[in-house]
């Protein structure tokens, strides 16, 4: 096979102990993690409407070729499949991906990935020591939160020796590491089958969305570990060596006396340990911690005792810290660590509490909520911002008592359950946008965002463009790089294949307009290929406008081929990966379209069509400078207060799905389409079940 | 578990002890031989000086680390692997960092890097001379895998945990940080006068290469040093210890 591969990826049936391997090589076309997940789905899942609970859901975590090699913000990353259980109305097949050490340590092991299929009798954790792979009862660690449960694993696996050599396998040459086993495992809102359930690995690196943590507690599974002691192969180290140092041109890391970068619009130039700047308790600072083989090393490990905090960042954090600087006198504490701690050990995802939160309150300042109200609750609103508020809430929460029964079962459910979900996403004060998913950015204001999450099966969470409104906008006190019309002819040169200017028009005609098409395509065809089949970090990559680069040209479209290039030894074009990722994308399109999707139900949640987009609906957004064509001319401008048009997102998918060569009736890919990607055998079982595009 | 992970002792400082000769008699016996010269099984080390005491060439340069720096990312470890081998492996690399992820700072981080012992009991402890101080490359202590017979006598020599010497299962041969002298995997010089692929490689620079005149202190503190002071980059990102 090519460098980067390890040939095999591991297959566990849990149902009936059964552990096999797949050929990575049957699936190398993808790529790898994402594309490699669906195909691998395609094929071992017949009837892909089972829900996600369901013994027959297949999980696929795989690594990429460049996992545990040295690609600067991508060899750390791991892509996470399967039906996830969040999904509303209906459990889209969906994904997820955490980074740290876990990918690497499967290529140590030989594994190009581990797909788990079925359900264990009774709580299992799956021990994995290079090609020695064993199903261990999970008796002591099942009931753990998720640092118990690993810190138990490590003693199970070795005596919880860290920093000294220790044989994998008993022969003399069978491999020895001083590292600890990589454990992937959920908490306890996973063993409750909960749909806000995360995954954990290390500290702070979570598959936070789509309910993966309550589709292992249906399986019976609470944790994977893996120690690994071999290599991964490298077509040409020295081209790989060369690439990752030509990149630290473009980043900190090669500027050590020039920071000119610092809050630089390029997510790749970003300096470690700032988290997407989410605060820091006043007075406290931390050392940067970081994936491996990160450049960036993006994360902090804090001073004090808060330890499971080490490594959080983003929204582990934003979930509760506005509500507890608020409730300091504006002054940030540790508090705001003890929280998230208590969030990550208890493994639930920090989008639910996020918005949870947000929505209890207006319930409670509304009357809705609250000691003998309609919604019965003792949760003490008055102590918001308090440590004993986000205790009380988790405790619920994980408990599923009080209103924690409902929360449990996330969002849109719960919203059901208290017949509030028709109302309250409609005046928002429930910021669900689509699918059950709360809102992380602004579907009225970055509408890339919004589509991308509409037309696919959640959250999209990937910043490449949001970045524009951060850092480029001067209405957001930011100053930019570069004018806006330089910023079009940059990114025309870099969205290949459509090399558009317009695509970057976020004006009231440009966000209905065939370019935005093209960019919402452009962006989930490189999302799919680059981001989660190879496992380029969305915290580094796409480089786009890079201080540091000529004329200010990041590296996408030159980085990604030449990092791959190097592992693979083959000579992939941009262009080529791009093609790739609109195949995994109709791919995925297909599956969703099994399980029911048409472009009927492809509907935004009411508040998008009736309220303006203004701060609140999140604990971090501002309203958005954007980059807008008016009157000949690109222009920054501020876009605060925009509400969708309902007919006119109508006729945008409809732009849409002429575009990628879907039936614009349905939404659903022709055969055409599909056939000329190579998916015959995909038409071929849409057509068995009518839902191919005529 | 076995032995090896235990922390290994001192090596005993008569080598010939089962000889029944003293080190001075025995070295008087068989006169001026170089390093890794083997006679009837016996062997002797180092350099002879005219007052018959064995001594080893210091190193000409050494790797300094702060671990109240370092991220734990392990791409100097990836490095390493890559530059000697061709491959990416944590098992492979000369210089280990752990990762106690639970662990507030400044704890939490060890790198573990050769130290280039002014005293290599490595060296001292190889039977055949595969482990050896390199005198055409700034006297680094190196193994030479060819003439390696998979004694580990090295692997167990080692002062420090994890031992710095370290057994490759794959090729079957003992190596160590060599201060990439020897590293055919990349476009760039190694050695003690060139560049050393984990001090290139770290992000943070956490690493750095010294061609100190005199021998770093022996004891932590010579070798875990503060390279953040020197960082103008590390206030000004408000981290710790700046």
């Amino acid at each position: 096979m090519a460098g980067g591969y390890k040939g095999k990826i591991l297959r566990i049936n849990l149902t009936t102990k059964e552990v096999s391997t797949l050929d990575t090589a049957k699936y190398e076309e993808y790529g790898g993690g994402h594309g490699m997940g669906s195909a691998i789905f395609w094929d071992l899942v017949p009837d892909k409407t089972i829900k996600a609970y369901d013994p027959g859901n297949v999980i696929t975590i795989m690594a990429s070729p460049l996992s545990g090699t040295l690609v600067p913000g991508c060899s750390g990353r791991t892509e996470v499949q399967g039906i996830g259980s969040q999904g509303y109305p209906v459990e889209w097949f969906t994904r997820s991906n955490f980074g740290g050490r876990f990918s690497g340590t499967m290529k140590f092991a030989g594994w190009d990935g581990i797909v788990i299929e079925g359900k264990a009798e009774k709580p299992v954790w799956v021990d994995i020591r290079n090609d020695n792979v064993k199903i261990q009862d999970a008796t002591g660690v099942w009931g753990l939160d998720t640092q118990e449960a690993q810190e138990e694993i490590w003693r199970r696996v070795q005596s919880d020796t860290i920093g000294n050599w220790s044989s994998i396998g008993s022969a003399r040459d069978s491999g020895r590491t001083t590292q600890r086993p990589a454990v992937l495992t959920m908490g306890p809102v996973g063993e409750s089958l909960s749909r806000t359930a995360a995954l954990i690995h290390d500290s702070g690196n979570g598959a936070g969305q789509g309910g993966f943590g309550g589709v292992f507690g249906s399986k019976n599974l609470k944790a994977i570990s893996v120690m690994g002691s071999g290599s991964v192969p490298i077509a040409d180290p020295k081209a790989l060596m060369d690439a990752r140092l030509w990149s630290y041109q473009y980043g900190v890391a090669g500027h050590p006396d020039d920071l000119s970068s610092a809050g630089a619009v390029s997510m790749f130039v970003n300096p470690p340990g700032n988290q997407a700047g989410s605060g820091k308790p006043v007075g406290m600072s931390g050392i940067p911690m970081g994936c491996m083989a990160c450049h960036r090393n993006c994360r902090l490990r804090w001073p004090d005792g808060a330890g499971g905090s080490n490594g959080s960042g983003c929204v582990d954090y934003l979930w509760y810290n506005s509500h507890e600087k608020a409730a300091n006198g504006g002054v940030q504490t540790p508090a705001m660590l003890a929280a998230t701690d208590l969030m990550q050990r208890a493994g639930i995802n920090a989008y639910m509490l996020e918005a949870g939160i947000l929505w209890l309150v207006a319930l409670n300042k509304l009357g809705i909520c609250g000691p003998g109200k309609q919604i019965d609750t003792d949760l003490p609103f008055d102590q918001l911002g308090q440590l004993s508020f986000a205790k009380a809430l988790i405790d619920k929460w994980v408990n599923k008592k009080d209103i924690g029964a409902q929360l449990h079962e996330g969002l849109a459910r719960a919203a059901v359950a208290w017949g509030r979900y028709d109302e309250d996403t409609a005046s928002g004060i429930l910021p669900l946008q689509a699918w059950g998913y709360p809102q992380h950015y602004d579907a009225r204001t970055e509408v890339e965002w919004g589509y991308g999450t509409l037309l696919g099966d959640r959250d999209i969470n990937e910043h490449d463009f949001n970045w524009m409104r951060w850092t480029m906008a001067a209405v957001n006190g930011g100053t930019p790089p570069c004018s806006p019309q330089v910023l079009s002819e940059i990114m025309a040169e870099k969205l290949t294949p459509y090399n558009d200017p317009m695509m970057i028009d976020h004006s009231d005609e440009g966000i209905y307009s065939e370019s935005m098409a093209k960019l919402v395509a452009w962006h989930r065809h490189y999302t799919r290929y680059y981001k989660q089949s190879l496992g380029f970090c969305d915290w580094a990559w796409g480089d786009y406008v890079n201080p540091y680069g000529p004329e200010l040209r990041g590296m996408t479209g030159e980085g990604e081929p030449k990092f791959f290039n190097a592992v693979t030894g083959k000579s992939q074009t941009f262009a080529e990966g791009m093609e790739i990722g609109r195949k995994i994308w109709n791919l995925d399109r297909a599956i969703l379209i099994l399980q029911g999707r048409n472009r009927d139900m492809e509907v935004y949640t009411e508040y998008n069509y009736t309220q303006p987009a203004v701060p609140g609906y999140t604990t971090y957004e501002v309203p958005y400078g954007a980059v807008v064509f008016e009157n000949g001319e690109f222009k920054y401008k501020s876009v605060a207060g925009r509400i969708l048009d309902r007919a006119k997102v109508e006729e945008w998918k409809t732009k849409f799905f002429a575009l990628e060569g879907w039936d614009t009736k349905t939404g659903w890919p022709t055969r055409d389409t599909l056939s000329k990607l190579g998916l015959d055998h995909v038409a071929d079982e849409l057509e068995k079940n009518k839902k191919l595009g005529g | 578990m076995t032995d090896e992970n235990k922390a290994p002792e001192a090596p005993a400082p008569e080598s010939t002890k089962g000889s029944g000769l003293s080190r001075r008699e025995f070295v008087t016996g068989v006169g001026g031989l170089g390093a890794g010269a083997v006679l009837g099984g016996l062997l002797v080390k180092g350099l002879l000086l005219p007052d018959e005491v064995i001594a080893f060439p210091a190193s000409q340069g050494y790797l300094l680390v702060d671990t109240k720096k370092c991220a734990g990312c392990t791409t100097c470890m990836l490095a390493c692997s890559l530059v000697h081998h061709g491959e990416t492996s944590l098992s492979l690399a000369r210089i280990q960092v752990v990762n106690d992820v639970f662990v507030p700072c400044p704890g939490g981080v060890a790198q573990e890097q050769c130290r280039q012992c002014p005293f290599p009991a490595c060296v001292e402890a190889c039977p055949t001379g595969a482990n050896h101080v390199d005198t055409a490359n700034g006297n680094v202590r190196t193994v030479d895998a060819s003439k390696c017979i998979g004694c580990e006598r090295c692997v167990n020599a080692c002062p420090f945990t994890p031992a710095r010497a370290i057994w490759n299962g794959a090729d079957k041969h003992a190596q160590k940080c060599d201060l990439c002298a020897d590293t055919p995997f990349w476009n760039e010089k190694g050695g003690v006068g060139g560049k050393q692929a984990c001090v290139e490689m770290c992000p943070l620079r956490a690493i750095t290469f010294t061609k100190a005149k005199d021998v770093p202190l022996q004891g932590d503190a010579g070798y875990d040093v503060n390279l953040r002071q020197g960082d103008k980059n590390w206030k000004t990102w408000g981290l710790a210890g700046a």
